[in-house]
């Protein structure tokens, strides 16, 4: 029995040009789940808020075709009307949280669905164990780390148990074993599942169904097995890791970190008695579970942080990409935005975005740009800026396989001009753009917290 | 002590310092309520306690200066059109320390509320408006995330070797943040449309029955108001 059905719908937002979906027509059956493909723009944002029926009621614009959730046409049933059949987790936890305690805000969602208040907690306290936080439940949500708040948004969807499960790249701030678990829980409660992924390795062996957008048509419509077949031949980037293209090593060491230790509380060192050395010419992945000292370590390469003890010595200029690709809209175009950096250049400015993909959008406002598209505009004005060190935290989050790619390509090629530190939780792009990788672990001491380091050259 | 006694006893507090007349009867209640917020975590509470001094204080500089009050002059001054004499007199100081006590307590008042009591259950207890609550807690939450998000585009600059230093380049973040609070709401109100905000036939979560100490902090409260109005 189809849980929804979408019938030739178009979608244009309001003010745009072109239409975000195109005559997309879907059948979605009860206990499938649909991992939706594409890259950034491709529309697989406004298929999910058009299944919710946020579009058009939320957003406004040209809306065509039908959208039928569980019998109800989506043109005449508001929103809030279809909570308790669809529930949606969307990418940013932080912007989703409406109360300032995780069991209030599980509670949320049901008080709005009318449940009958003896009823309200236990069916929270039920969400949140079947997500594995019931011990959360008393914490203020300021407090947890970006995992757990995204835990925290699926229990709030979970607890309305719904017909429709839908996910708008719910993994993207977590790290590999927090986005596998995370995805296994949400296949395993048996609920029909719509799910968008940039990191598509670990929801294709979950999907039992694969839809692949492209310009905002729907290009492939199959089976799990099937679409990896058409990936790998098709949309290779998608599906097969790219071999790294070793290159040569410089010797001059370009950052050097000696004895280091910093924390932010006493007595909770984050960072203890850390060496690493950062050459010219080679590109160093670093990874771990969230928590775990990465971005720490990120900002006292670049300088931004000072160490409590220890050396930090550098040559030439350093430069920090931030994970939130939020903090690089200070100006109101693309190209102003990135000329921040080089005091005003516009001509290398328009450069730095053509190397990135984005020089039609130059003249774009920073907040008109899809979320990969920003963290791509966060790349060039940090990339623009031509550092001897350069350090990027999560450079891919959001950002599309065949970008993905682009990126690591792009960073080999200009690697020998520098010494280039990624933090990321993308084990593939790190394999594809790093010739070594260090990775961070939690320590033992739950009181101390303390980081282990463990380094491994790539194959 | 619950969410909504004590919200009663801060709300008794604000009116008795806008109903008392001595100055450090005022005066007192502020600093009764600047103990309070010491007890948030120094790093959430100091927006706060800055924000109202600020203010304060300018309050006090500005109100001797507009007012014309009293008749022992301390300090005279040219005229100034629509403004008019620029003296400074003993009542109109009295006046604005007066004035300058009642926007500290009002202002600390506002900063134990944001800082100390849980918004959650003030929603939860609130038996009507409840739009309301939710709107002023949810507005409660614009000091600390613009400061998150200013210290975020401050770094974001640092890390492209950009310094914000000098009122002009940080005046400069004042119109990205505002666009982004407002992105910010809008996806906060899309999110909640879409967990069923608004929908009719609402229910609301258990509350649990009132203490004794709850009891006592709403006969305190109702006390305060009173001798606000007649002894302060």
């Amino acid at each position: 029995m189809a849980v929804a059905e979408v019938d030739g719908l178009t979608f244009t937002y309001p003010g745009a040009d072109e239409p975000a979906v195109r005559d997309v027509s879907l059948s979605i059956e009860t206990g499938e789940v649909i991992l939706l493909l594409g890259a950034s723009g491709s529309g697989k944002s406004t298929l999910l808020r058009a299944l919710a029926g946020l579009v058009p009621h939320f957003h406004g614009g040209r809306f065509s075709g039908r959208v039928r959730v569980s019998g109800r046409d989506t043109r005449t049933c508001r929103p809030a009307d279809l909570v308790g059949t669809v529930a949606s987790v969307f990418q940013d936890p932080e912007d989703q949280v409406v109360l300032t305690r995780v069991l209030a805000e599980v509670s949320f969602g049901l008080e709005n669905l009318g449940v009958a208040p003896p009823w309200i907690v236990p069916r929270a306290v039920r969400a949140l164990g079947r997500v594995g936080i019931a011990q959360l439940s008393e914490r203020p949500v300021a407090e947890l780390s970006g995992g757990e708040l995204q835990r925290v948004c699926l229990a709030s969807a979970l607890a309305l148990e719904p017909e429709l499960l839908l996910l708008d790249e719910p993994t993207s701030q977590l790290d590999p074993d927090g986005a596998e678990g995370f995805l296994e829980q949400a296949v395993e409660l048996g609920t029909t599942v719509v799910l968008s992924e940039q990191r598509p390795e670990r929801a294709l062996r979950l999907a039992s169904r694969v839809v692949f957008l492209e310009n905002g048509r729907v290009l492939l419509d199959a089976p799990a097995d099937e679409a990896c077949a058409w990936l790998a031949r098709r949309r290779p980037a998608w599906i097969v890791r790219a071999e790294p293209p070793h290159e040569v090593r410089g010797a001059e060491v370009v950052c050097s970190l000696r004895e280091v230790s910093f924390s932010y509380e006493r007595a909770r060192p984050v960072l203890e008695h850390f060496n690493f050395d950062l050459r010219r010419g080679e590109v160093v992945a670093l990874r771990g579970p969230n928590g775990s000292g990465k971005t720490t370590a990120a900002k006292l390469v670049a300088g931004l942080m000072t160490p409590d003890s220890g050396v930090v010595e550098r040559s030439g200029r350093a430069a920090l990409l931030l994970q939130d690709p939020g903090r690089y809209v200070t100006r109101d175009r693309a190209e102003a935005e990135v000329a921040v950096g080089i005091g005003g250049d516009r001509v290398r400015a328009r450069d730095a975005l053509a190397a990135i993909g984005l020089a039609h959008k130059a003249a774009s406002h920073p907040r008109d740009l899809s979320s990969g598209e920003r963290e791509r505009l966060a790349l060039a004005a940090v990339l623009a800026t031509q550092p001897d060190v350069v350090v990027l935290d999560e450079p891919t989050r959001g950002v599309d396989p065949e970008r993905k790619r682009a990126l690591a390509a792009q960073l080999r090629m200009e690697a020998p001009s520098r010494g280039t530190l990624v933090i990321t939780h993308d084990v593939s792009f790190a394999r594809a753009v790093a010739d070594r990788i260090v990775t961070f672990q939690k320590g033992s001491d739950p009181v101390k917290g303390l980081t282990l380091v463990r380094e491994e050259a790539v194959a | 002590m619950r969410s909504g006694p004590a919200l009663a006893l801060l709300a008794a507090a604000v009116t008795a310092a806008l109903l008392a007349h001595h100055t450090a009867s005022v005066a007192a209640i502020a600093l009764v309520l600047g103990v309070v917020c010491l007890r948030a975590p120094r790093a959430r509470r100091w927006p706060y306690l800055v924000g109202t001094a600020v203010s304060a204080v300018t309050l006090f500089v500005v109100t001797p200066f507009v007012e014309t009050l009293g008749s022992h002059p301390l300090w005279s001054g040219p005229i100034i059109p629509v403004i008019g004499p620029l003296d400074v007199t003993r009542e109109e100081l009295a006046s604005a320390a007066l004035n300058a006590s009642r926007l500290a307590a009002v202002g600390l008042a506002f900063a134990a509320y944001a800082l100390l009591v849980d918004h959650d259950r003030v929603l939860a207890a609130a038996a009507f408006a409840r739009r309301s609550v939710l709107a002023v807690a949810l507005a409660t939450r614009i000091v600390p995330t613009l400061e998150r998000d200013a210290a975020g585009l401050v770094e974001s600059l640092r890390g492209r070797g950009v310094e914000v230093e000098g009122i002009r380049r940080r005046a400069a973040l004042v119109s990205p943040l505002l666009a982004g609070s407002l992105e910010r709401g809008l996806n906060l109100a899309e999110a909640m449309e879409a967990r069923g905000y608004g929908r009719p036939g609402r229910t609301r979560t258990r509350r649990p029955g009132w203490s004794l100490a709850d009891e006592c902090a709403l006969v305190a409260a109702a006390l305060l108001v009173a001798v606000g109005a007649i002894w302060l």
